[in-house]
């Protein structure tokens, strides 16, 4: 990336003379050698870091916890979305990295404004930002001479294109390799399996990303859990919807799904309010005893993250347990070993289930501990 | 359109060039009938497949035999999904028109609306900042309601200056605390977590029934009720407040205290229907021009018209909102789309007429 005049003096004249100096050192004579990164993000720019970048911010939500992941420790994240701090903080990731919770989100706004000098005081090597947020959120930065790299959100190609690009960007290309390997792993052994299955045995789910203040849904188009839905062998029972939009029960009712998932965003959200509900509770999938809230491990398993495929591998079994028998347990000890470092404990494991809201769900004995 | 003319005729409530009353009569027998039918189809409209006959079946039921067990699902959507949302719409559109009516007589201005005191906004805040802190449910409705009493009450400090207060302070203060509470409202969508609570405000804000039952009627039921009856109670006072100041007291208004009853009334009404359903904006200003439109001025004729007209026109509105699309339509956003060119054609209507005598 250069540096044209008018944004080196506008950042003069924003910045202390001393780090402005530091600064401009470092954007005159980069050490150019082997040592140097160079990709093109998402929005199609080059972002060029002289080295790979030991101090990462990220504005976006979903890229703090790749970075802990991809990195195996926290040290590289020095700031954060306060969205992604609480999922951190609150989640599993606050128990392996206690040392998270002293990771600034002052950086941003929850809905991505940046604070320059927030940012600025953390000094950091690459800032990551949506690439589809408009350029009022996105100028600020480069005029601070701040190396940004953009992304886009969605599908799991872009997942897995920004989890490339951060994972070069500090330098960890075998991990990186590792994790990506693993999806495309999972990814290919699921879609294979499902292929073989009929489409009318393929069970119609709902997966409401909201419930509680309004019920919303998720239809075909630019839903992450709505594509693992159907990777993991199920129809989108609201499959006419598009993108995620507000429904009522009555719509429900109608479309009468056999299975629903809720999501992991709303702490009070648990399958009891879908039984206690006079019209949700008539569903075939309550019926049945197939609701399920989507688990929260290092990061919640609607939205894509470093954990995706523990989580299509959970949505497989549930839809499909004839078909599949991940040892989902183990799976996950395996995963957090080589994504955290970190040993899960049995009762970890619960926890990222909700074993203990459901339990008694069907299908949902595969998951316990098994008594030998 | 004749009944239109003599209706302007009839400005502010002068008994000489009132319409007929057997003429109202008829014109109020057939808005009672376009509420009726309105109910009965919104009742029977649904993404729900629910044959007519069944439906009116249930209908009957849940009103000879209101205990009865609803086993089916069929019996849940119309009387525990369908009724509560059609009785709530029309409960709340009847009373955002009559607010409407009432403040357009005491402000003497026919683009007041119930905005105007600052309690949407105030409610808006409580609802806003409800959702942010994780509350929902009764103590959100709760919250919601006190915020938009708080607002009414800053209107009426700011409004007062030494003991008294004028309309147009009222309305300054009134735009006051709304653009407090309404740049609060922005700053809690700034902060709001862009996963879970913004989307939730941001579609609260619009405006739904979506989330109607029967205990959220009986929530809203009492301040929709007693505040739209009070308020037609005060009609004579209307008639009276709706002069200039010196006529009014002239006959005898003790015209601040009215106005402030009124006010006090209104904010019972759009805080309750705030609470429950959140901000719908048109109605409270359309309705009361079509209603004065085509029964007068006389508040006597133009208050119930009102009721009845913002009742069956927002379950008509909600009727759409729920059953055009899988997806829920903002409320906000129809009310807007039917409500302004109904309301441009009758204000076309009213020149043409006007300038043509």
């Amino acid at each position: 990336m250069t540096i044209g005049f008018s944004e080196t003096a506008a950042h003069a004249r924003k910045v202390l003379p001393f780090i402005g100096l530091v600064l401009c050192a470092a954007l005159a004579a980069p050490p150019a050698g082997a040592q140097e990164v160079v990709f093109t993000d998402q929005a199609n720019r080059e972002v060029r870091l002289p080295k790979p970048a030991d101090r990462v911010v990220s504005i976006v939500i979903p890229v703090a916890s790749n970075l802990i992941a991809l990195d195996g420790g926290t040290k590289k994240l020095v700031g954060m979305n306060p969205t992604a701090k609480s999922a951190v903080t609150q989640g599993i990731l606050g128990k392996i990295f206690p040392e998270a919770k002293d990771i600034p989100s002052d950086v941003t706004s929850p809905s991505f404004v940046p604070n320059v000098e927030a940012l600025a005081a953390v000094n950091p090597e690459l800032v990551v930002q949506w690439g589809d947020i408009g350029e009022e959120k996105v100028a600020p930065l480069t005029n601070a001479g701040l190396t940004t790299m953009l992304i886009l959100y969605g599908t799991e190609e872009l997942t897995q294109g920004y989890m490339t690009m951060a994972g070069k960007a500090i330098g960890q290309n075998e991990r990186l390799k590792a994790l990506i390997d693993w999806r495309d792993q999972v990814r290919k052994d699921l879609a294979a399996k499902t292929a073989s299955i009929p489409e009318d045995e393929k069970p119609r789910a709902l997966y409401l990303q909201r419930a509680i203040t309004d019920m919303a849904a998720s239809g075909t188009k630019g839903n992450y859990t709505e594509w693992s839905m159907e990777l993991a062998g199920a129809r989108n029972a609201a499959a006419e919807l598009v993108g995620t939009v507000s429904i009522n029960k009555e719509q429900v009712a109608a479309w009468n799904p056999d299975v629903i998932f809720l999501n992991a965003f709303e702490a009070e959200l648990d399958p009891s309010w879908v039984y206690k509900d006079p019209i949700l509770s008539l569903t075939n999938a309550a019926k049945n005893h197939k609701v399920y809230k989507l688990p929260l491990g290092g990061y919640r398993w609607d939205p894509p993250s470093q954990e995706s495929p523990l989580s299509w591998m959970w949505m497989a079994n549930l839809l499909h347990p004839e078909v599949f028998h991940y040892d989902l347990r183990a799976e996950m000890k395996k995963a957090y070993n080589t994504l955290y470092h970190y040993d899960l404990a049995d009762a970890d494991i619960d926890g990222v289930l909700w074993t203990a809201q459901q339990g008694d769900a069907a299908n949902y004995d595969q998951f316990k501990v098994r008594q030998e | 359109m004749s009944s239109v003319s003599e209706g302007l005729a009839a400005r502010d409530g002068m008994p000489g060039g009132s319409p007929t009353w057997t003429r109202t009569t008829l014109v109020f027998a057939a808005f009672l009938a376009l509420l009726c039918v309105s109910l009965l189809v919104s009742l029977c409209a649904g993404r729900f497949g629910v044959p007519v006959t069944r439906a009116l079946a249930l209908i009957w039921q849940g009103l000879t035999d209101p205990s009865a067990p609803l086993q089916a699902m069929d019996e849940r959507i119309v009387l525990l999904v369908r009724m509560p949302r059609v009785v709530l719409a029309a409960l709340a559109g009847g009373g955002l028109a009559v607010c409407g009516a009432a403040l357009q007589g005491v402000f003497r201005n026919p683009l007041v609306s119930p905005d105007i005191l600052g309690i949407s906004q105030g409610a808006a805040f409580g609802g806003a900042l409800a959702i942010m802190l994780g509350i929902w449910g009764f103590p959100l409705i709760a919250m919601v309601f006190v915020a938009g009493m708080a607002a009414l009450v800053l209107v009426g400090f700011l409004a007062r200056v030494s003991g008294r207060t004028e309309t147009v302070t009222v309305i300054l203060s009134g735009l006051v605390v709304s653009s407090v509470f309404a740049a609060v409202v922005s700053l809690l969508q700034f902060v709001a977590d862009p996963e879970t609570s913004l989307p939730a405000i941001v579609y609260w804000l619009m405006g739904s029934f979506s989330s109607a039952t029967w205990a959220r009627v009986l929530i809203a039921a009492p301040g929709l009720i007693l505040g739209a009856a009070l308020l037609w109670s005060l009609r004579f006072r209307l008639n009276v407040l709706a002069l200039d100041e010196a006529e009014a007291k002239s006959l005898g208004a003790r015209t601040e205290r009215e106005r402030w009853l009124v006010f006090a009334l209104v904010a019972v009404i759009v805080g309750s229907q705030v609470a429950v359903s959140g901000i719908i904006g048109w109605i409270g200003i359309v309705i009361p021009h079509a209603a004065r439109l085509l029964v007068g001025h006389d508040h006597r004729r133009m208050l119930p018209a009102s009721i009845l007209l913002g009742a069956a026109f927002t379950t008509i509105i909600d009727t759409l909102a729920r059953t055009v699309t899988a997806a829920e339509i903002p409320l906000g956003v129809i009310t807007a789309l039917v409500g302004a060119p109904i309301f441009a054609v009758l204000l076309r209507n009213h020149y043409r007429e006007r300038t043509g005598r």
